[in-house]
């Protein structure tokens, strides 16, 4: 089946256009994932912990397939979207004029109202809380460790590999010690402990309002996994004196905790578990479009939205 | 051949709120008719996102652009079809989702869906729209029986004829208020306080229209369309500076879906609103004392809906002698009477489950008297406390306030 015979063509489209308003949309997209691969895979990576250079290729590569996975998973997801009522064009024109009304907002007199909403409502989760106190903590510590990461992930890689910031790469720094070292445990534990709460909450407590299928199973389980996979791996770090492992590791609170549990010969399986953790991690982000975790990025918009329209009703 | 839904009709942001659901179950706990009347998931507001995303997404989903869609039998479709119709489209899941989905816009979308696959309205609708078709109410009654409630009251009240003559107030009546005979005290009672307080108004007699929310509630959108075309067309005849009007499901109608299809000529005002602005500015005041314990049920149409929480509170507050009682579940957290979205009409043995359990909200804190602003709400609740053999007494709203006004001093 060609893509003229595709579902997606109205009968009455002429094919030229349907063509050119892909492009418009496609071009960019796919230029946007080459420039994001381009980047991961040409940054020096001098101060990753692996050693052996073969698991950093293999870890790199994963992680551009995955992201591409992702980005692709979630352009689906949001084209399907927009085949909703009211299509005149292609849900690709479409894409693009809301994704153009999206960026005006950023210069109009919505934009505080925006930025409000999404603060209160998408990340302090703030009707959540006013039902029940027990699951709006849960909730923030999954999404609180989770933003947190993503935001330390984004300033280490920064500052390590572009601008090699030398407090950073030092084992006494002060960045290496309070951000790479505190901040990622802490962002980790508050994922741990929401992670646990969910779980016990799912599988043992089974409240009535709770319906547990494979998606919410494989969500948690496979969160979890990563989480908890990412102390043990600090954790051989620090028994196996691994290089970046050796000075201040009390820092590294939770790691060290479990380093006290491991020998020091567990430091020779530090390159395997770097890479499992890795490409699980990355795997994780792949998973994101096909998975209830969808909500991380539907929620937002659709909290934005309500907020948005109730701001336009109050003014008229 | 593979019978493909039909997703087009389905709007772009209630897709995307299926995608947003986190599936947290937070609608579950309170859905007046999945969670608490039966307890069957597919008819929760969580179950039904879910079940609706598996069924298109096996058709357009990333599997199936890839192996091809995947047959839906009739069956399934069918099931799916009938339980979510069992929805009262109450809101209640709106006011409690931590995603802020919009969920009363996803259900009466979900029907429209339903109705663009043949897969809606239930047969169970059909007599009630063919009436609306073909007599402009739900009730199979002439429309040259519309306005005959008015006659009843002779020299009571003073009601014009907006189409003919100018009034500054057009009243919107409603099919129920007009033609059920249990429901027309609501009419007469409205009328009577407006005439009480001096108020220029009239009706649009025999050519008043349905307002078309039966239609939109059942998925009917394009017939939705023509009737609401043709009341705006006469409310710009009438020209009037306020429509008033005393049905929750018309208010809403009128007030939040009208503007999708067409400028409306005036501003719509609920009666309970209008009321309170009468006693406000001194037009009326009620002066005979009732000495009882009085709540007020909120029609979700006019609460969850429309966000009129206070106006009836404050109305039935300056009444003399009214203690005011509130149910454990009030304003935003009210329980649905069980009425609304067609369920009534199809499913009457559910509806009158759940209105059995808001008389016992009312019961439970020593109500005598349970008000309301709903001709849907009020037949219900009246059923409902006649089924459980109650002595609470239930009234309109309009009812009690026109009581109170021309008491004797």
């Amino acid at each position: 089946m060609g893509l003229y015979s595709s579902i997606l063509i109205k009968p009455d489209m002429p094919d030229g256009r349907y063509l050119s308003e892909r492009a418009l949309l496609y071009v960019p997209f796919f230029a946007m994932i080459v420039f994001a691969s381009a980047i991961i895979l040409l940054l020096p990576y001098d101060t990753v912990y692996v050693r052996d250079q073969a698991y950093l290729q293999m870890f790199l590569v994963t992680v551009v397939v995955c992201t591409a996975v992702f980005l692709l998973g979630t352009l689906h997801n949001v084209l399907l979207w927009m085949r909703g009522k009211g299509l005149v064009s292609t849900p690709e024109k479409r894409l693009l004029c809301f994704a153009g009304r999206a960026l005006r907002l950023l210069f109009s007199r919505m934009l505080a109202r925006a930025l409000g909403v999404f603060v209160r409502d998408a990340l302090y989760l703030s009707r959540l809380k006013g039902r029940s106190w027990s699951r709006w903590f849960m909730h923030i510590m999954i999404l609180g460790g989770f933003v947190l990461m993503f935001v330390l992930d984004l300033v280490v890689t920064l500052s390590l590999d572009v601008l090699q910031y030398q407090p950073m790469i030092e084992e006494s720094g002060w960045a290496k010690l309070w951000l790479r070292d505190v901040g990622f445990e802490v962002a980790g534990l508050m994922m741990l402990i929401g992670l646990s709460i969910a779980a016990i909450r799912r599988f043992i407590l089974k409240p009535s309002i709770v319906r547990t299928e494979l998606p919410d199973a494989a969500s948690i389980i496979f969160l979890l996994a990563v989480v908890a996979g990412g102390f043990v791996l600090e954790g051989i770090g620090i028994a196996g004196t691994i290089p970046g492992h050796q000075e201040n590791v009390e820092y590294s609170f939770l790691g060290y905790a479990v380093s006290v549990m491991l020998p020091a010969s567990s430091g020779e399986f530090y390159d395997a578990a770097w890479l499992v953790h890795g490409i699980m991690s990355a795997l994780l982000i792949a998973y994101i479009p096909f998975s209830k975790m969808f909500h991380m990025i539907a929620s937002p918009i659709a909290i934005e939205l309500d907020g948005i329209m109730a701001g336009k009703e109050a003014l008229s | 051949m593979i019978r493909r839904l039909d997703i087009s009709s389905l709007d772009v942001r209630a897709l995307m709120s299926y995608d947003a659901c986190t599936r947290c179950g937070e609608c579950t706990e309170t859905c007046p008719t999945g969670g608490e009347a039966q307890d069957v998931e597919m008819v929760t507001p969580r179950g039904k996102i879910l079940r609706l995303r598996e069924l298109y997404k096996a058709q357009y989903g990333l599997r199936a652009r890839i192996l091809g869609p995947k047959k839906i039998s009739d069956a399934e479709l069918k099931e799916f079809a009938a339980r979510a119709y069992e929805c009262t489209i109450c809101g209640q899941c709106r006011t409690v989702c931590p995603s802020h989905l919009d969920t009363i816009e996803m259900w009466e979308n979900m029907r429209e869906f339903l109705v663009a696959n043949s897969l809606g309205p239930l047969s169970a609708h059909e007599p009630i729209v063919k009436s609306i078709e073909n007599y402009d109410n739900p009730w199979m009654q002439p429309r040259t029986q519309r306005s005959r409630w008015s006659k009843r009251l002779g020299e009571e009240a003073r009601i014009g004829d907006s189409l003919k003559d100018d009034h500054e107030i057009l009243y919107f009546v409603g099919c129920t208020a007009a033609y059920d005979p249990n429901i027309r005290p609501m009419a007469e009672n409205t009328a009577r306080v407006l005439t009480h307080a001096k108020v220029d108004f009239g009706t649009l007699g025999n050519e008043e229209g349905c307002c078309g929310s039966t239609m939109m509630r059942t998925g009917l959108s394009e017939s939705a369309k023509a009737m609401v075309l043709r009341n705006i067309e006469r409310f710009e005849r009438a020209s009037p500076s306020i429509i008033v009007t005393s049905c929750a499901g018309c208010y809403k109608t009128i007030r939040q879906d009208y503007p999708k299809y067409g400028k409306l000529p005036a501003p719509i005002v609920h009666v309970t609103e209008f009321a309170l602005d009468l006693m406000n500015s001194g037009h009326i005041s009620p002066i005979g004392r009732v000495d009882k314990t009085v709540s007020f049920h909120d029609p979700c149409h006019l609460g969850r809906h429309a966000g009129l929480y206070e106006q009836p509170r404050s109305i039935l507050q300056s009444i003399p002698g009214v203690k005011l009682v509130e149910m454990h579940r009030n304003r935003e957290d009210a329980r649905c009477c069980g009425a609304g979205g067609g369920v009534k009409t199809a499913f009457p043995e559910l509806a009158t489950g759940i209105s059995e359990l808001r008389v016992a909200d009312a019961e439970s804190v020593g109500c005598e008297v349970l008000t309301t602003s709903c001709p849907f709400c009020y037949q219900s609740l009246k059923s409902a406390v006649s089924a459980r053999g109650s002595n609470m007494e239930m009234v309109d709203l309009m009812e009690f306030l026109w009581n109170s006004v021309h008491a004797p001093r």
